[in-house]
């Protein structure tokens, strides 16, 4: 219970705390604040592990009108999407924060401003932890809701200052787009709830849509998945995210990728599949068809983008695609391979964006074409975790990466009953063709970053907090890649009763 | 023999009586500025105390007066959603009397008297319309309602808005009486169609074939004549109009206790029809708010000053109170009642900041957004307080209360499956974080680069006003953590 409470009020007091502790002290050096920052990052972590390894449930009382309770509980699915969040969190805070004063650049950061950056990061991990714990799905869409105002405020208000109103357009953009999805995915959950009597997942799940009409739970299941698909994002409602992306900050980036986007693809495991199966078994191949187009859309944007952050956006549109492709297939080798793919893309994206994130703060610009001395020449550690990143996120195996693309594949290639099967091998093609295509674009971004000799114009290395930060995330990518049944036998279990709907 | 139960409609009568007393001071004491001031405060406070034996009661009870011997049909009749209603009104008047106190109190002209007494007989005709229960009643107390704030409008004496202040009048004048017209044309259909003056479901049984076609003509009519109070599209060309020019507090006034004077009508037009369950006036009602979220927002987009946004932000608010009783689902009252009560709360939080900018001297045409840009860095508390009040009003974490008023109101209409209006809805969400965040976006952005000594002076609100600036937002904290606006 201890831990319940320090996982979620330690966000939630990092985020309130900091900004007033830089009001009482407005002399209070950068240091104290990211130090500061950090610390809460850590008890949070500190939190969600104690939480993971005690699995405690919380059932308060909230809003008698609507049927709601405060519902708090963790199980296999749920824990390793928090131990996510608290990792991401500890490398989103320990990052370097790289922020310029407000239309000074160059001149010291106020600590109002700065702790109000390291309050949004905080702000956004609570709604995660609080999504992410949610046994009621109003108190899940309440945590939905609760990222959107410190992401807004991270992309506004410390994102790229060169342009800063395309930082603003992208922000409003991100904000706008997302509310509409979330806001298809409440009347989703509304009709739900009054068909059930109730918000409660587990009775949710008992139900397994049997309260539904079949046109009712095809409805139902349609707005779901819309409104979620949404922050996914699926295509062809991607077209946020790079924009997004570039402007960020890069721990705004890596939030952004690696616990954010996971919030869909939690969502459609959650929400979805167990609560109207049969609605959904009927859109699935309409998803996956989705997925599969977008892994291809976004392989070949790869190839051809020229910044660097957006092309990793791009690249994490693709192995989403693979993760809604496995969720389509209906199959429990299919949910195991998209679970482990949600879990592998957050360590790789947010070790990709930690790299690149430096690397576009030396360069001054992420564009590729801004002239950089080699990494392998200039810094060769940065080099080893670019190539390390692009190693996992191409798939190769031994790492993380490869187990959910795999699954994924294999999954469609042998679909679940009821799906059509020809359909479901054509897309296990596409989704083959498109892990190609990660081969190819790895290729041509480690071939323009970090071949070559070029020693002008130099950069600087990574520091030790970046270096521990690569390492510790480098460690976790090995680890999933050679002992994937770390992850899978604690998604096991509850993958098959979400998919029978027997308790 | 009727009933006559004092206790009961003491909130109606203690307001009736004070407009009495404010004017009966006014022969023996004029001068008394401050006296008729507290005089009005003291007799709001105490209709508003008058209001909580009703607010506690359970949500089947209700109170009721003026009842006829038999059948048990009455010309009162409050709910507890009614009552909480009653409780707004007097507490959203007391907030304009405090607005006003300093302009009513020193400004020129001897008109504190009329104005006070107006304002109390425009508030005692909203709280009389929460409680009605026949026609005959409720056009008199809609008129009641609407009349006196026509007067109040038209009073403004400052000079910068003075020049609009009649024709800001005669624009509320002339759409209340089309108003007026529809509503008793709605009237005499009612009576027309079930033979009995009074507004109740037990009224409506046995009723058949073409009388349910003239009873959906009297509910449509009637919503109509209503739906001006409440600003709500097509009825809405008045708000813009007179918000610009009429005097701020009376323009506070409009934006919320009027509103509670429309949700009262509406509550009880819908509760019955309910039982009825004509569609008629449900589509009607699904019109009206579509139409009102989506034009208040796209307006309320490119406003620039203050006021003009509070207009269209309005129109868009009423669509969203509207929209729940859209379904004539049994729980849909209460739910426009929860929203209306967290609009209420955050619309007063910005009225007292606005008028607060609009008194500072230093400021000409105080009302215009950009004196506000960068207000969070020169003085937090205020620059917080408005955040959290945009915030509630775009329904955004950490406001959840205006994240859960939305869910409420958007619940029965997914509940029933009315996949129209729900579209409309979640297009407007969107739309309304862009309408409120872009103000939010000002009051967080540093200022670039002053130009002149009265876009950094620090703008002053009377410690009162600070204090009830406080209170709101400390409601509207308290409601994030334990919701319990919903009944």
């Amino acid at each position: 219970m201890i831990w319940l409470l320090l996982a979620v009020f330690a966000p939630l007091l990092g985020a309130l705390g900091l900004p007033l502790l830089a009001r009482l002290v407005p002399k209070a050096p950068a240091r104290v604040l990211g130090v500061g920052s950090l610390g809460f990052a850590i008890a949070t972590l500190t939190g969600v592990v104690g939480t993971v390894l005690e699995r405690p449930k919380v059932s308060l009382e909230w809003i008698p009108a609507l049927g709601v309770r405060f519902d708090l509980a963790v199980d296999g699915i749920s824990a390793p999407l928090l131990l996510l969040t608290g990792l991401m969190g500890v490398v989103a805070t320990a990052v370097p924060a790289h922020i310029d004063a407000d239309n000074a650049p160059g001149a010291a950061v106020e600590s109002s401003r700065l702790a109000l950056y390291y309050a949004c990061l905080l702000g956004t991990i609570f709604g995660a932890v609080i999504c992410f714990l949610a046994g009621d799905a109003l108190v899940f869409f309440i945590g939905f809701e609760c990222v959107l105002l410190p992401m807004w405020l991270l992309i506004a208000q410390f994102g790229d200052p060169a342009p800063q109103a395309l930082a603003r357009a992208a922000s409003l953009r991100f904000l706008m787009v997302t509310a509409l999805g979330s806001t298809l995915m409440l009347i989703g959950l509304l009709a739900v709830a009054a068909s059930t009597g109730t918000t409660n997942l587990q009775v949710w799940a008992q139900l397994a849509g049997s309260t539904f009409s079949r046109p009712q739970g095809l409805v139902v299941a349609g707005l779901l998945v819309l409104g979620l698909s949404f922050k996914v994002p699926v295509w062809p409602l991607h077209t946020w995210l790079p924009w997004v992306h570039s402007s960020a900050p890069s721990a705004g980036s890596i939030l952004l990728a690696a616990v954010l986007l996971k919030l869909g693809t939690y969502g459609l495991v959650r929400l979805v599949i167990p609560v109207v199966p049969a609605g959904f078994a009927t859109i699935a191949p309409v998803l996956g068809g989705f997925a599969v187009v977008g892994i291809i859309w976004a392989g070949l944007a790869c190839l051809v983008e020229r910044d660097l952050k957006r092309l990793i956006a791009w690249s994490s549109i693709a192995h989403l695609g693979f993760v809604v492709l496995g969720l389509a297939s209906g199959t429990e080798a299919g949910m195991q391979a998209a679970l482990f793919g949600n879990v592998a893309h957050g360590v790789i994206s947010g070790l990709l964006f930690v790299v690149v994130g430096a690397l576009k703060h030396e360069w001054g610009g992420a564009d590729l074409g801004t002239p950089h001395a080699s990494l392998r020449e200039a810094a060769p550690h940065w080099g080893f975790a670019l190539i390390f990143g692009f190693a996992a996120s191409m798939g190769l195996p031994g790492l993380a990466g490869f187990w959910g693309e795999f699954g994924a594949i294999y999954a469609a290639w042998t679909p679940a009953p009821g799906r059509p099967g020809g359909f479901f091998v054509l897309l296990a093609v596409g989704a083959a063709v498109g892990a190609a295509l990660a081969a190819a674009y790895s290729a041509r971004v480690l071939r323009e970053v970090w071949g070559g000799e070029r020693t002008k114009p130099a950069i600087a290395d990574a520091g030790r907090i970046e270096l521990l930060v690569v390492a510790a995330l480098v460690v976790i990518v090995v680890g999933l890649g050679v002992y994937p049944s770390l992850l899978l036998d604690s998604t096991a279990p509850v993958v098959s009763t979400l998919l029978t709907g027997a308790p | 023999m009727v009933s006559l139960p004092w206790m009961t409609l003491l909130p109606v009568l203690i307001l009736a009586a004070g407009t009495v007393a404010v004017l009966a001071l006014d022969i023996a004491w004029p001068a008394a500025r401050q006296a008729h001031l507290t005089l009005i405060s003291l007799t709001l406070v105490a209709a508003a105390a008058a209001t909580i034996p009703g607010i506690r009661m359970s949500p089947g009870d209700s109170l009721t007066a003026l009842c006829a011997p038999s059948g048990g049909l009455c010309l009162y009749e409050v709910s507890a959603a009614e009552s909480l209603l009653q409780l707004l009104a007097c507490v959203s008047a007391l907030l304009v009397v405090l607005l006003a106190w300093r302009d009513w109190a020193h400004g020129e002209g001897g008109r504190t008297a009329v104005l006070s007494a107006l304002l109390l007989a425009a508030t005692t005709g909203v709280v009389a319309l929460s409680g009605v229960g026949d026609v005959a009643s409720l056009l008199v107390a809609i008129e009641l309602a609407t009349l006196p704030t026509v007067a109040l409008v038209a009073l403004e004496h400052r000079t910068r808005r003075q020049p609009g202040a009649i024709d800001a009048a005669v624009a509320l004048l002339t759409t209340s009486l089309a108003s007026f017209a529809l509503l008793a044309l709605g009237a005499a259909l009612w009576f027309v169609s079930t033979g009995t003056a009074i507004l109740s479901p037990e009224a409506l049984i046995g009723q058949t074939g073409s009388d349910r076609v003239v009873l959906a003509l009297a509910g449509v009519f009637a919503l109509a004549g209503i739906a001006f109070k409440l600003s709500a599209v097509p009825f809405h060309a008045w708000t813009p109009v007179t918000y610009a020019a009429a005097p701020l507090p009376i323009t506070a006034y409009l934006s919320t206790t009027s509103k509670v004077a429309a949700v009262g009508g509406l509550l009880v037009i819908v509760q019955a029809v309910t039982g009825a369950g004509i569609s008629a006036v449900g589509v009607v009602l699904g019109v009206v708010a579509a139409l009102s979220l989506t034009l208040g927002h796209v307006i309320a987009l490119v406003q620039g000053d203050s006021v003009g946004l509070l207009a269209w932000s309005s129109v868009a608010q009423g669509g969203w109170v509207v929209l729940p009783l859209a379904t004539l689902a049994p729980g849909a009252t209460s739910l426009a009642v929860g929203y209306l009560v967290i609009y209420l709360l955050a619309t007063m939080a910005l009225w007292i900041v606005i008028v607060a900018f609009a008194n500072d001297p230093a400021r000409p045409d105080g009302t215009s957004m950009h004196w506000m840009r960068g207000i969070l860095r020169r003085q937090p508390a205020l620059g917080l307080a408005m955040l959290f009040a945009l915030l509630t009003l775009a329904g955004l974490p950490p406001a959840v209360a205006g994240l859960l008023a939305k869910i409420g109101v958007i619940s029965p209409v997914a509940a029933q499956g009315f996949w129209w209006l729900a579209l409309v809805a979640a297009i407007n969400v969107p739309l309304g974080l862009a309408v409120y965040l872009r103000w939010a976006w000002l009051i967080l952005d540093p200022l670039p680069a002053p130009d002149s000594e009265a876009q950094v002076a620090k703008v002053f609100l009377p410690p009162l006003w600070s204090m009830v600036l406080g209170l709101l937002t400390a409601a509207l904290i308290a409601l994030s953590i334990w919701p319990v606006m919903f009944r």
